[in-house]
């Protein structure tokens, strides 16, 4: 049987950093192939170089089993190979059609032509979208549907996903998987690139694993691997979680009360939220993605405005303090978009880590910041929280998703910290990395921070939180006690409240919470 | 077909920037040669001139540090400002406002005379800041583009310095439309013994160490950069983004305002009609070449200043139009912006 795409010995290398060394793959017609590997370890980088927006140092690209030297992605595609970037490439002021008119006009003249292939392949992958719709006011997994089916409508016969799932909920995670499972049925070859080890367990063929730009395992078959083998041979060694034991939380140190937030256009994003957290304890707030999470978090880093409401930590009031004032009361943020609210790209490793504690003078007195002591406090924080590939002069943007997420723990979890408000801190890393966080966050409890702990991944939240609340539509609409049960968390995410007493028809200011407690 | 396409890179090393800078600065010379030449100019006389008398005669060096001293005192202002992604395109608004404090001072006899050229001094960067407050409080308070607001105010300053050369402080021994003369020695700036350089000249190089100082050194200069960088990260992690804002930009507006102060009690030694023209633009080409570094502004500065100074002997000995020397100095500006384009940029077949 002849291989879809095959790379073999490739290697590449970025102003001298080594990103691919000799590193193989092949995946097969009408499989589902899963390219595995942590963060950093090269796995999108292969895969752009088979889709032709990298030429590889060295290395052999066979397709469909002819060698290939690919111009440019434009040659990939014609080849029928398509890659879905983590990244969207979608104009978000443009409609869908347009946006797939962009790169499918060449092949479907006219719009008519156009809107009818876009509805027919939609229906033939199962993943419908709006023609009409803008972009911008779709959702990620919308969005992604756009991108998915834009890719199919070029013909392509293998494709390729990066990190799919990262952006997904756990149901829209299974649509996609299923789909993915319908177009290899057809033959079509696709390449799953992730770090997710039950996604691999339970959706692919076959799996290749890299680690640190090599191949180490090559084509095994994904129905023979357990779990704990698939994370050995992805790092090298096997990790234990850390089990967070659960501790009687002390007094109260942050509350939110009638908390209001209006978005810039006018919307309200959060209504009438309340809820508390005691000394030493993590609320986890679990939550399908874009219903009020971002503004909460704003709102309570100081970046957004609260229209109404309280927001207390410790005995003082914070709710209009300006981001300077919270954090010298001890608020510490990991928000989920770190390269908009945490981290500067084009500033180095020493210049981003230094940037919150200049004031403290911990840099030097009066107004002097001695660059040998942000270097010293550099190099020391990228010991302590292995942060890879990274000099205090690094730039931030040359750093992979995990490393940049390990500096932010590394400034944001310091000795002063009373309350942490962690943004989906895990989303895009990989299990290292993951485990290295939550160690970080217990430590930080352990302590006695008050953690709020945002998270759209429900094992992450069951895994550390001492109680559960569940925002939806910018309310808290239930809230659990250990044991948790998965299911009724999950059915409350999606807003099929459990079978507790509910108050009705909520005024916008009360904030609802619902102890449905831990069902058995 | 052959079609070409561009990637960006994901890093730009120092030697593709240096690279980009010093290609942009050939390219723009080549252009102003070729320029030259087309004027009937001998290439021999273009680099006697150039290279001759203004890089390696003692009197032509002394020209040049007299030149360069504004220069690099603007140069820095538009750098600081540029730090914090404030473009200040008012330096010689500014500079005016500063050589009008200056004047002041000096005409109404302010202070004892052993403090009058400090008084002169900070008269003219508080003049500068001020102007520069103008446009500052605009984009703060109402969002206002600074461009607009700061190259605008040129227009209003050098209206002013008119309104009062020809007005209330013209010189009443002269018909000129410039002030009274400085009082030497306690108004003029002393000379430094070679050429016709003066103390402005140590002010421009004690500003650019303590430039240094601040944006390199500095817990202001962290700030700084961090502004610059991302608003918005800088915001979110507790930097004073309003105070780093107004604290670089009333600099750069205190930078520009010494430049006019360096300008009339060092050369001209009173308020004329004409003393700031062009200094503006040089400023900002200068703080562009030195890529917003004190020490680049520094070297950036002398080299403008070797052009203006060649400039203007051709201009004498070869009857060049002035405009000639601010055509290449838009020259060199443009294609060395345009070079960073190479250096973000890789271009190949596709």
């Amino acid at each position: 049987m002849t291989n879809a795409l095959e790379l073999a010995a490739i290697s590449k290398a970025f102003d001298g950093r080594v990103a691919l060394d000799r590193a193989d793959f092949a995946a097969r017609w009408g499989e589902v192939h899963a390219l595995l590997g942590e963060n950093g370890a090269g796995k999108s980088t292969l895969m752009t170089i088979a889709c032709g927006l990298y030429a590889p140092d060295s290395g052999d690209l066979v397709i469909d089993g002819s060698q290939r030297s690919l111009a440019g992605p434009a040659e990939a595609t014609a080849l029928g190979v398509g890659m879905v970037h983590q990244h969207f490439k979608l104009v978000p002021e443009f409609t869908v059609l347009e946006n797939v008119a962009l790169t499918c006009g060449r092949r479907y003249r006219g719009q008519a032509t156009l809107r009818r292939a876009l509805t027919e392949t939609a229906e033939k992958v199962g993943l419908p979208v709006a023609a009409g719709a803008r972009v911008r006011d779709l959702s990620v997994a919308e969005r992604q549907r756009v991108e998915i089916v834009r890719t199919v409508m070029l013909g392509v016969r293998i494709l390729i996903l990066d990190e799919p799932t990262a952006v997904l909920t756990d149901r829209e995670a299974e649509t996609l998987l299923a789909m993915v499972r319908g177009l290899a049925a057809d033959g079509t070859c696709v390449i799953l690139i992730t770090h997710k080890l039950h996604e691999v367990k339970a959706h692919a063929d076959r799996v290749t694993v890299m680690r640190a730009g090599r191949t180490v395992a090559r084509g095994l078959d994904a129905a023979t691997l357990d779990v704990p083998e698939l994370a050995r041979l992805m790092v090298g060694e096997t990790l234990v979680p850390p089990a967070a034991r659960p501790r009687p939380p002390g007094a109260t140190a942050f509350a939110a009360e009638g908390l209001r937030v209006r978005r810039a256009d006018g919307t309200t994003a959060v209504i009438g939220l309340g809820f508390s957290i005691g000394a030493g304890e993590i609320y986890g707030l679990a939550g399908v993605g874009g219903n009020g999470q971002t503004e909460l978090v704003q709102a309570i880093a100081g970046v957004m405005p609260v229209e109404a409401g309280r927001l207390s930590l410790g005995d003082a009031d914070i709710t209009h303090a300006a981001p300077a004032g919270r954090r010298k009361l001890g608020l510490r943020v990991i928000p989920a978009d770190r390269h908009r609210l945490a981290l500067a790209a084009d500033l180095d490793v020493a210049d981003n880590l230094a940037l919150t504690g200049l004031a403290s003078g911990r840099y030097g007195p009066a107004l002097w910041a001695s660059r040998p002591a942000m270097r010293r406090a550099a190099a020391a924080a990228i010991a302590d929280f292995d942060v890879r590939g990274a000099a205090p002069d690094t730039p931030v943007r040359l750093l992979s998703g995990g490393n940049a997420q390990k500096l932010v723990l590394a400034r944001e979890l310091d000795d002063g910290c009373r309350l942490i408000v962690a943004h989906s801190p895990t989303r895009g890393l990989d299990v290292r990395a993951c485990v290295a966080v939550h160690a970080a966050l217990i430590r930080a409890r352990d302590a006695g921070a008050a953690i709020l702990l945002i998270s759209e991944d429900l094992d992450e939240i069951m895994a550390l939180s001492g109680r559960i609340g569940v925002i939806a539509g910018g309310r808290i609409t239930a809230e659990f006690s250990p044991p948790f049960f998965r299911p009724a968390i999950g059915e409350a995410m999606v807003g099929h409240a459990p079978a507790a007493p509910r108050e009705e028809a909520p005024e916008p200011h009360v904030g609802v919470r619902v102890a449905a407690g831990g069902r058995p | 077909m052959m079609a070409l396409a561009l990637s960006s890179r994901r890093h730009v090393t120092r030697l593709q920037s240096t690279g980009a800078l010093l290609g942009g600065v050939l390219f723009g010379l080549a252009i102003s040669l070729a320029l030259l030449l087309a004027q009937g100019i001998a290439i021999t006389a273009v680099f006697a001139e150039f290279v001759g008398f203004v890089f390696l005669s003692d009197a032509g060096l002394a020209s040049v540090a007299v030149e360069a001293t504004p220069l690099v005192l603007a140069g820095l202002a538009g750098a600081v400002a540029l730090k914090v992604r404030f473009w200040n395109i008012g330096i010689e608004g500014q500079l005016w406002l500063g050589a009008i404090g200056a004047t002041g001072v000096a005409l109404y006899d302010a202070g004892p005379e052993g403090m009058r050229l400090a008084l002169m001094a900070a008269a003219a960067m508080a003049a500068g800041a001020a102007w520069i407050a103008i446009p500052a409080l605009l984009r703060i308070r109402l969002g206002v583009n600074e461009i607009i607001a700061t190259l605008l105010l040129n227009y209003v300053a050098f209206l002013l310095v008119q309104h009062l050369v020809f007005g209330a402080w013209k010189d009443p021994q002269q018909n000129f439309p410039y002030t009274a003369g400085f009082d030497a020695p306690v108004e003029q700036l002393a000379r430094l013994g070679w050429g016709k350089t003066h103390a402005g000249l140590l002010i421009a190089l004690a500003a650019v160490a303590l430039v240094w100082l601040l944006t390199e050194r500095s817990r202001l200069g962290a700030y700084m950069r961090a502004v610059g960088a991302s608003p918005e990260v800088a915001r979110a992690t507790g930097v004073p983004v309003l105070l780093t804002v107004v604290a670089a930009v009333a600099l750069s507006g205190a930078l520009a305002g010494l430049a006019g102060f360096s300008v009339a009690a060092g050369e001209e030694h009173r308020l004329t009609q004409h003393l700031g023209l062009g200094y503006g633009f040089s400023g900002i080409l200068i703080a562009f070449l030195g890529r917003f570094r004190a020490l680049g502004v520094l070297v950036a500065g002398v080299l403008v200043a070797g052009l203006y100074v060649a400039g203007k002997s051709l201009q004498q000995f070869y009857q060049l139009p002035a405009a000639l020397i601010e055509l290449i100095q838009a020259i060199i500006l443009f294609s060395v912006v345009g070079a960073d384009f190479f250096a973000r940029y890789r271009i190949h077949r596709g």
